[in-house]
């Protein structure tokens, strides 16, 4: 059992992350608002397993979150997709400190990219209506989820990219170790 | 001697009597000069037992009600077999699931709620779910256990709106921000800051009269039409438990 998480444990994650989705912590939220749980889990993953596996999984879990919220006109797959395959461009970077920084960084361009084709899904829906109103909460949204995000992701994304980092070596090695 | 000792035993206030008599006409002197007071609030006191307004008023109020309830029986009757004519949705409020929140997102794009009740419990898809306060959304999706509430503040919701005090319908359409706007598709309606919104009498989606919200603010720019920011009654973020209208 134990081998199979260790195994599993990127697999094991993204099933979580819609239960974070959706349990929705109030405590580490803003105001109601939260950061954007998805990228935290995306970002190490196809820094890893790179910009291929990166996009199917992100359209994976794209899947899973439009399954568990209620929005049937919109959908997080573009969005997700994309900060997925972006993401698995990225080289590890070794220094601790900048690879920390980077991590906010690329988590809230990530969070902005997410949140602007969401929105724009939005705006195109009710291009006949009422746009103007839509700007100011869309924005305020969009603006609030980038900087917590970005605030997180220093904190997760390192330590879940030592853990990947962990179970992904710890399997070549019983693979090499098989052969 | 003796018969002068005699004479002088027999005065009127050696008479103990007569004391007693002035001190009553004295009392009941008082009693005139005070217009009576004494006496009534002593009465007051001894009668207080035997009030039969206490009673009455029970009585009164009974009755009251039992009018009050005919009255609204015969309202009902008239208001559903009305709205049967004009094909509108039935204002029962007999049939209501009581559920707890087990997931809330009321923040970014998406807000909604999910509550412990699902198909197996008789919930359907468009039931309005209402909070403390009033309407927090409607049923969008349901599975055994639970069942996914779509609030009125989603990008997603959009519902017919009753502003009782101008007597005018009104769209009220969710921005993904707290306040959802209220569209009132005529320059002229003369809406006010504080106006009360409730559900349509005319809405095919929701029971008539559930409140939803206060007016907070009124945007006049654009030509055709008039908008308003709505306070919702009902606080997604802090409600536990909700009531669902079947």
């Amino acid at each position: 059992m134990k081998k199979f998480f260790m195994k599993n444990l990127s697999i094991i994650a993204l099933i979580c992350i819609p239960i974070i989705f959706l349990w929705h912590p109030n405590w580490i939220g803003f105001l109601g608002f939260q950061p954007y749980w998805p990228l935290f889990w995306l970002l190490p993953f196809s820094m890893i397993n790179g910009s291929i596996n990166g996009l199917i999984f992100g359209f994976f879990l794209g899947l899973i979150l439009d399954s568990v919220t209620l929005d049937r006109s919109f959908t997080q797959i573009p969005g997700l997709i994309l900060c997925g395959a972006l993401f698995g461009k990225i080289k590890i970077n070794n220094s601790i400190l900048v690879g920390h920084f980077r991590y906010g960084l690329i988590c809230s361009f990530g969070s902005f990219l997410c949140g602007t084709l969401y929105f724009l899904q939005i705006l195109f829906k009710s291009l006949s209506d009422n746009i103007v109103m839509l700007f100011i909460p869309s924005i305020q949204n969009i603006l609030a989820e980038v900087f917590l995000t970005g605030l997180f992701a220093p904190l997760i994304c390192s330590q879940l990219l030592k853990l990947f980092k962990f179970s992904r070596g710890k399997s070549a090695i019983k693979n090499y170790l098989k052969n | 001697m003796l018969d002068i000792r005699r004479i002088s035993n027999s005065r009127w206030w050696h008479k103990k009597k007569n004391w007693i008599l002035f001190a009553f006409f004295l009392f009941l002197v008082f009693v005139r000069i005070s217009k009576g007071s004494f006496y009534k609030d002593f009465y007051y006191l001894i009668s207080k037992p035997f009030w039969p307004g206490q009673f009455q008023k029970e009585i009164l109020l009974k009755s009251i009600d039992q009018e009050s309830l005919i009255k609204l029986n015969l309202l009902k009757k008239d208001n559903m077999r009305l709205r049967e004519i004009l094909y509108l949705q039935e204002s029962s409020n007999n049939d209501k699931v009581s559920a707890a929140v087990i997931s809330r997102k009321t923040g970014s794009w998406w807000r909604q709620i999910i509550i412990n009740k699902g198909s197996k419990d008789g919930l359907e898809l468009g039931s309005p779910v209402i909070g403390p306060g009033g309407l927090l959304g409607r049923i969008t999706d349901t599975s055994l256990f639970t069942s996914s509430v779509t609030l009125l503040t989603s990008p997603e919701s959009k519902v017919g709106v009753w502003v009782d005090r101008i007597q005018t319908n009104g769209l009220l359409v969710g921005t993904g921000s707290n306040q959802p706007i209220l569209i009132l598709y005529s320059k002229t309606a003369d809406i006010e800051v504080g106006d009360f919104v409730s559900s349509s009498p005319a809405s095919t989606l929701l029971p008539p009269n559930i409140p939803i919200g206060i007016v907070q603010s009124v945007d006049e720019t654009f030509k055709t039409k008039k908008t308003a920011k709505i306070l919702l009654l009902a606080k997604p973020q802090v409600i536990d438990w909700v009531q669902i209208i079947n």
